[in-house]
């Protein structure tokens, strides 16, 4: 009897995971950035149309990555967004697959630049940023990434560490600038170098930029236009400045990792986020700039975002091989000449 | 209480099977990266990290900050305990509740109050200019003052708290005997109120070493890239370059430089005792 009730207490305990396990479950890893936007835009939508289950994972591009590779054998996750440069990384080590781009019903309504951004069919793009100065138009003009290193502007600079997404960029455009475009940076680093401790900081994240511009810290900061909606509600005037030297910035893309079982359904997830509705959605709560050209945006949105064709054609972008050759390189020179 | 040994082990096994399983051989297996390079043993990820000026730089600095901070707080400790013990009952209890009052809040947000307090707009400086000390507003953050002045409000509480338990253990006569017998202030710490508080000073001094060496949110507000800590650094390695070999060689570090203050701060207190 004991055993016959233990049995049937079992049996009741197992019944719900019987059922969970005949639902199709999606693994997607993404920034962590603004997840409740994305889980009411995307997620929900989603999961209601499909009659699946999404599980997210979050983390940054570097955590999520070593993850992916240690995984390699048996993926956990199906489909990832990670950086153009981490894209091609993933690419080389075999990681991801070839997309299948005749699935993706929206593929056609891509900006060209967001199609095959790597040239190599792995990757699409489904949101791009411009990187550029954001500054106090009352104490200062921009008009060249060079103008950063005046003396009258230096002490009142935050430069973006190398090891974020904006450094690299924001250094190449200071490159140009200063008359250099090689990839291997050395001429910026090395002029940081010589005001380094001039500088107020080399940030690591954007979020704390805002408050040191309210108090007053900071007058200008190389930033990516998805983190500009937080100076335009500053009670401080701050202006975004197109330098001669025109705008950089960063693109992100959607792989599928390589021996994923759910390869359809994260094609058809994919081909859902690329879609002009989602797309508008995520664009007019500021979350992500779109890569469907079909969008069309408020004036406000657009105004907050990197919007619009002559933008994204006007990128200087660095190109993924040039950044992942020389990332160490940069880091290295970055260390000697500006980290102590 | 038991009747053999081993029933004492079997009902240690479970908590100690649970802890070496999931504490301690993780970390041993973390700690052995730093050790194994294309599998086999060597130091040359130790020497490799320290031929590196920068990583040679921050180990200094993170070293120098923590004997730093361990210092000036137990100067500022001892007269803040010794203020705080001479206080009638009501009062003594009321002011040592100020002092536990930080620990209860987040170091992170204390830390972000620093970056109000210390900017160019901030309280510091706005005194300084008001005071006619500096004609415009002193750069503090983002410097090692910065992060010193953190380290100290967050860890001071720790060492006050430990001396006011050894204080309080002191024979209240203690000092005016020496006073009677000719001591003059200096000689009174040094040869009393030393001797009988080191225990305090002793457990005081390896919170606040330890706890400064191995603080992450006040380095990395307070200082940022441009004053790199051992922990700062390690997070940089972890997240950033992936590289957890070098990981693995900061944090063994920062273990042995725990452990090495813990042994050497009871050694000296015991060898005074035995004096």
């Amino acid at each position: 009897m004991k055993n016959a009730l233990i049995a049937s207490a079992a049996l009741l305990a197992l019944s719900p995971l019987a059922a969970k396990a005949e639902e199709k479950t999606l693994t997607i890893s993404v920034y962590a950035f603004a997840q409740d936007d994305f889980k009411t835009i995307v997620y929900d939508p989603f999961e209601a149309k499909c009659g699946c289950k999404l599980v997210v994972e979050t983390g940054n591009s570097v955590e999520r990555l070593a993850k992916m590779e240690a995984n390699k054998a048996s993926p956990v996750i199906d489909m990832a967004v990670v950086s153009m440069a981490d894209a091609l990384s993933a690419s080389r080590k075999d990681l991801i697959d070839k997309i299948d781009t005749s699935k993706l019903s929206n593929f056609g309504k891509l900006y060209d630049l967001a199609k095959d951004p790597n040239g190599d069919g792995m990757s699409v793009g489904y949101t791009f940023y411009a990187t550029s100065i954001a500054y106090r138009s009352d104490k200062m003009k921009i008009e060249s990434w060079a103008d950063l290193l005046k003396p009258e502007y230096v002490g009142h600079v935050a430069f973006p560490n190398v090891t974020t997404n904006q450094g690299p960029p924001a250094l190449f455009m200071l490159g140009q600038a200063l008359g250099s475009d090689h990839p291997d940076l050395k001429a910026p680093i090395e002029a940081l170098g010589e005001k380094k401790d001039e500088i107020v900081t080399f940030y690591e994240k954007s979020s704390q930029l805002v408050q040191l511009m309210q108090q007053e810290e900071i007058w200008a900061a190389p930033i990516g236009r998805f983190s500009w909606a937080g100076f335009t509600k500053l009670d401080v005037p701050v202006a975004w400045a197109t330098p001669k030297e025109g705008q950089t910035g960063g693109m992100n893309v959607m792989v599928v990792t390589k021996g994923s079982q759910n390869r359809d359904l994260a094609l058809q997830f994919m081909d859902f986020w690329l879609s002009t509705e989602i797309q508008t959605k995520l664009a007019e709560k500021l979350v992500d700039s779109p890569a469907n050209k079909e969008v069309k945006l408020s004036e406000e949105a657009a105004n907050n975002l990197t919007y619009g064709e002559e933008t994204a054609k006007s990128l200087k972008l660095i190109p993924s091989a040039a950044a992942l050759d020389n990332r160490a390189a940069w880091l290295k020179e970055w260390n000697e000449k500006v980290g102590q | 209480m038991f009747q053999n040994r081993a029933e004492a082990l079997a009902l240690a096994l479970p908590a100690a099977v649970f802890a070496a399983l999931v504490f301690l051989l993780p970390v041993v297996v973390l700690l052995s990266e730093g050790f194994r390079i294309d599998g086999s043993w060597t130091l040359s990820a130790y020497t490799g990290f320290f031929s590196e000026s920068l990583n040679r730089t921050v180990f200094l600095r993170t070293f120098r900050l923590g004997l730093e901070v361990t210092a000036v707080s137990a100067v500022i400790g001892y007269a803040a305990a010794f203020a705080i013990v001479n206080l009638p009952p009501k009062g003594k209890g009321r002011v040592i509740g100020l002092v536990t009052l930080p620990l209860m809040i987040s170091p992170v947000a204390r830390t972000y109050a620093w970056i109000v307090i210390l900017g160019r707009t901030g309280i510091v400086n706005q005194a300084i200019q008001g005071l006619g000390l500096s004609d415009g507003p002193l750069r503090l953050l983002f410097t090692e003052t910065a992060v010193f002045i953190g380290l100290l409000q967050l860890f001071l509480p720790l060492m006050i708290l430990s001396l006011i338990s050894a204080l309080e253990n002191m024979p209240k006569d203690a000092i005016p005997a020496a006073r009677v017998l000719g001591a003059n202030w200096f000689q009174v710490f040094w040869k009393v109120i030393l001797p009988v508080t080191r225990e305090g000073l002793v457990v005081g001094g390896t919170l606040v070493f330890t706890g400064s060496l191995t603080a992450y949110i006040t380095p990395a507000v307070l200082g940022g890239s441009k004053v790199l800590m051992l922990e700062t650094l390690l997070y940089q390695q972890v997240s950033v370059a992936n590289n957890f070999v070098s990981a693995s060689v900061i944090a063994f570090m920062l273990i042995v430089m725990s452990f090495a203050a813990n042994i050497l701060l009871k050694r000296l207190a015991t060898a005074r005792n035995k004096r």
